[in-house]
Formats: structure tokens, sequence, C-alpha cells
């Protein structure tokens, strides 16, 4: 590193230049980021009376991420949003691999139909599809004897097909630009199909599947539209459960529900954290593929 | 490469040109329909018939009174349409308001986000000290749920007590009682919140692009004396071109049927600025219970989504063609 550094001694004064600018345009996204979380923090430590009325807190009103606990179920909404969500984010990115995996690598007759209603189901807004969907899962409950208006199954299955979609397309994107070399030889060599993608096609799209993960992962986090309906008391997510501590009290506890807000923003964050490396990873293994 | 458009012809096809005979079964050249028969399966069962489903309320006058044995609803045909569609109908102009309002916020989102988006993404794919954590970071916005998004800026925007309006007026920028949250401004305050919200969605994506472009490339262009904003008009652009592409017409649809934002802000008798369709829908389908009306003007914001896909799709295939 040093040798290196010093043969570019000539270059340094205009390369830590550019470094300055790119550090200070840094700190700007940071800003942009962070002070909209900053005021949330700052909400919450206010006392319930002033708060969202004033920007600094008179005094550092820390009861309230211990009021918060007791004002709603907030711990049972967490445990539920981060179940759902890491399920959908698995099953669809897994899922939606093997589809994926047929399109970018073979040419059958409906493909471009398929790669289009893909693109298409995009277009479809949620309240179109919240009560025909309420409707079709009640008959199939009838008709199975089964639970699923209120279950965990219920709410996974929804989200996890309208994640599919774009996971499908991100990832066929993805699988056609790996070489499709090693796949042929692992064939020629007498693997299935089945071992191709799961031990040589698998392993080099874990970046393009965390992707797939991450925004499958929000879809179910996010959404407040469909869980409104399709859970019950005790299956209840975060966006749904938050709205209880402005709706059912004369008095809007804004600074509980910024501190809510900002608990439950705590294990999509350490996650995201995770993830970064995945990338990262991922990234190095791809660049070495030459 | 990577882009979709490129994808079709960069994989080479694994059937043999002379003999026109299907593969046959079980032979390594058959295509395994197998491994999409889920995903194909449950896209038409909980998307595809619950579209179908909506098409036929849109023609029954399904209400809160026959909801109960909803295929027994009177049918009533076009009649929907015609109210929402023709210029004299009851609900044309409630509608035409909804459609400006929702092309208004979408395009005005999309607008600013992708100079935000792909400055952060060319600016997180060059070295930096901390960049991991910078990375990271950029994700918070997208990571708060929408509904803690939405409240966040209503206490933002709220007229006199708001931060937003404490800090114009002692700017002495603006008064302490600017309405963000009725009338002309409206708009603007959702436009905010959305961009905040949604910008690291491009700016991933834009990312992930921008990392499947190799470094020999950047290297080379150097030699041929292109750095800097040439690298990035000759190199880089041409080679996330497609991606960006996608990611305008996901942005524009995304926000286009964003329906908690303005929900959440506005409640159910929002301004007319950001009476959006979806917003629209629901009231008229969940709160009054016109399902049929509310079917029908659903039915229209998909047809009007479905041209910017169709221009995308478009457009991917007639630059496969040039090539």
């Amino acid at each position: 590193m040093i040798v290196a550094a010093l043969a570019r001694r000539p270059r340094t004064a205009r390369r830590s230049r550019g470094a300055a600018w790119r550090y200070a345009a840094a700190m700007g996204y940071l800003a942009f980021v962070l002070l909209p979380v900053l005021y949330m923090v700052l909400v919450s430590l206010q006392d319930s009376v002033s708060a969202g009325t004033i920007l600094v807190p008179k005094s550092l009103h820390w009861q309230t991420f211990a009021e918060m606990w007791s004002t709603v179920d907030l711990g049972l909404y967490l445990r539920n949003s981060l179940l759902i969500a890491i399920l959908t984010g698995v099953s669809a990115s897994v899922l939606a691999l093997g589809a994926a995996y047929v399109v970018a690598r073979f040419r059958f007759r409906f493909r471009n139909p398929f790669r289009i209603s893909l693109l298409a189901t995009q277009a479809v807004p949620g309240v179109l599809l919240l009560l025909p969907l309420f409707v079709i899962y009640v008959v199939i409950q009838h008709t199975l004897a089964i639970h699923i208006v209120g279950s965990y199954f219920g709410v996974v299955l929804t989200y996890m097909t309208f994640a599919l979609p774009f996971a499908i397309w991100m990832l066929s994107v993805y699988v056609a630009s790996l070489p499709k070399e090693i796949e042929e030889q692992a064939l020629v060599d007498g693997a299935h199909r089945y071992e191709v993608l799961r031990y040589v096609t698998f392993p080099l799209a874990v970046p393009g599947l965390v992707v797939t993960f991450i925004f499958s992962f929000l879809l179910a986090w996010n959404d407040v539209l469909f869980a409104s309906v399709l859970t019950s008391p005790s299956t209840r997510t975060i966006g749904v459960g938050l709205q209880n501590y402005i709706a059912d009290n004369t008095l809007p506890l804004w600074n509980q529900l910024m501190a809510a807000s900002i608990i439950s923003a705590v294990p999509a964050v350490v996650l995201f954290m995770i993830v970064q490396k995945w990338i990262v990873a991922g990234l190095a293994a791809g660049s070495t593929k030459g | 490469m990577i882009t979709p458009e490129r994808a079709p012809s960069a994989v080479a096809v694994p059937h043999a040109p002379v003999q026109a005979r299907r593969p046959a079964r079980g032979s390594p050249l058959r295509a395994p329909y197998w491994m999409m028969t889920p995903s194909v399966a449950l896209l038409a069962l909980i998307v595809f018939l619950p579209i179908l489903i909506a098409f036929y309320i849109s023609l029954t006058g399904l209400n809160q009174y026959t909801i109960g044995d909803w295929l027994r609803a009177p049918f009533v045909g076009l009649r929907h349409y015609m109210d929402t569609l023709e210029p004299q109908g009851p609900f044309a102009s409630s509608l035409f308001n909804s459609v400006k309002a929702s092309l208004a916020f979408s395009l005005l989102t999309t607008a600013l986000i992708m100079p935000i988006a792909l400055g952060a993404a060319l600016l997180f794919n060059q070295s930096l000290p901390g960049r991991a954590f910078f990375r990271a970071m950029m994700l918070i916005p997208y990571i708060i749920p929408t509904f803690v998004n939405a409240i966040l800026w209503r206490l933002v925007f709220m007229n006199g007590t708001g931060v937003l309006d404490q800090l114009l007026s002692a700017l002495h920028l603006g008064s302490r009682e600017t309405f963000w949250l009725i009338g002309p401004n409206s708009l603007w305050a959702m436009v905010i919140a959305d961009v905040w919200a949604a910008w690291p969605f491009v700016y991933l994506m834009s990312l992930a692009a921008l990392q499947t472009i190799p470094a020999e490339l950047y290297d080379a262009a150097t030699i041929d004396g292109a750095n800097g904003a040439r690298g990035f008009l000759y190199v880089t652009l041409p080679l996330i071109r497609s991606t960006l592409g996608l990611a305008v017409v996901l942005s524009t649809i995304n926000h286009f049927n964003n329906f908690t934002l303005p929900y959440v802000m506005f409640g159910i008798s929002p301004p007319e600025q950001v009476n959006v369709l979806p917003l629209n829908i629901f009231v008229n389908s969940f709160v009054t219970f016109n399902f049929g009306l509310g079917a029908a003007m659903s039915v229209v914001a998909l047809a009007i989504m479905l041209t910017p896909a169709v221009l995308y799709l478009r457009a991917a295939r007639v630059g496969d063609e040039s090539r």
C-alpha cells in the first residue's frame, strides 16, 4: 500500500481534493437521510403534552420508551412483522430463482408474454386486488376447511406472490449475466437440472438473491392495506399496530408513536447491516470470475 | 451483460437449430418448466384471478347490501364506466381530478428521485472511507415503514406548530401560518415525504447495476482518455441505461399506486390536490361501499399504469433489434 502510494505521489494532491469533495457529498447525503430521523428522536423524548409542537424537548422524557410497551402490544406486533417479512423474503427469493432461471436460460413459447405480464402486474393497484382477494380466500377457507384470513400463512402467501414479479425479473437479469459454461459442464458430467440450480447457479446468484430478499422483506414490512384486512389481533403487524397510538386515544401520543417507530426500525437496520456485508462479499466473488 | 434487453440475445439458446423437433422429456436441453410452476400458479391465483373478479365487480352494482352474496349483485353493464369517463358523468370530474393529482405526484416524485439516487449510487460506488457505513445509512428512509413516514411528515408539515413552519418563520422565509396539509401546498408536502422515503429504491437498483461494470472497462476508458464526465457518459451510462429505465418505470408506477402515504397523511377527505386515484378508489369502495364504482375506477387506473409498462417493454425490444 505504502509503495503504491509513493509511486503515485504526483497525483496525490488531486486525489485528496477529489476525496474531500466526495466526503463532503457523502456527509450531505447523510444529513439528508438523518435529519428527519433526528426529528423523530427529538419528538420521542418530549412529554406527551408538548410532543410535536416544539423542536427541542424541555427536558428529556426517557419514560416514553418504557411507557410505549404497555400502551399497545408493541412486542407482539414487532415479532409478527419480523416473522412475516423474513418468511416473505426467503420464500419469494427461492421461488423466484427457479422461475428466473428458466426465463434467463431458455426460450419457450410463452417467454415474452410471461415477462410482459411480470411487469404488467407491477401496475396493478393494491386497492383493486383487496376485495377480490378477500373473497377468494374466504371461498378457499370454506371449501378446504383451512384457516387463511388472519393466519400468518395467508399474509405471507399474499406478500410473497406480490413480491414475485419484481424478484423474478431482477433475478432473471442477474442469472443471464452469469457464465453458463459451468452449468453446461455440470450437465455433461451427469448432474440433474435441480443439482445444477442448487450447487452451481444458487451460490453465484446470492448477491441477486440478497437484493430480492431486501425488496420482498420491505414489501411485507411496509404494507398496511392488506395487513389491516388479512391479519387478526394475534397476527397484527407493526404497520397496522402503530396506528393504535393515535387512534384510540383522545390525545394523540406522538412521542410514544415516534419512540415505537424508532424501536421498530432497529431490527430492520441491524438486518441491513448484516446484508450489507453479503452484498460486498458477493460482489468481491463476482469480480474475480473474470 | 446484465441489461434486460440484452439478456435474451446474450443467452445462447440451447436448442439445435437444424432439428426442429422438441427435445425429449428429461433431456438436458428441455426447459425445466417445473421450476417456474409454483410462481406461475401463485400469480394466477393471487394476482390474475382477482383482476378478473375486479373486472366482473366493475360491471355490477355491488354494495354493502349485496356483498353477502356477491355473485348475485345486480349486473349494470358499463354504467360505472360511463359515470366516470363521460364528460357529464356524475363521477367524471372526480376521476379526472384524481388522475391529474396521481400523474403530477408520481411524475414529480420520480423526476426528483432520479438525480438524487443516481448521484448517491455513483458516489458510494467509489472508494471512500467508511463506505459500508454510508451505504447502509442511505437505506434508512426506505426501511422506515410508510405509515411511520407519513406520520413523521404530517408532524413536520403541521400548520403553525410543525417544525417546518417554525423554521420558515425563524428564517423569515415564510409565514408561520403556511398551510401544508390543505390547499395547493399539500401536493408538495406529499412529494417531499415520498421522495425522502422512496429514493433508496432507485439508489439500490443503480448501485447494483454499477457494480456489474468490470473495473477493466474504466481502466481501458482512462487509457483512451475518457474519465470523469466522459467516462460516465460513454462507459457508465450506456451500461446502466436499461436498469435506469426500469427504475423510472417501476418508480412511477409505485408512486402512482401508493395508497398508504396519502391515506395516513390526509385521511379519507383529502384536499383535491392530493386526492390521488388509490385514495379515491378506497373511499368509493370501503367508505361509501360502492364496490362496483371503485372497481371500475381501479380498472381505469390499471389501464393508465399499463402505458408506461408497455412503453418500456417496447423500448427494450427496439434496443434489441438495433443490435
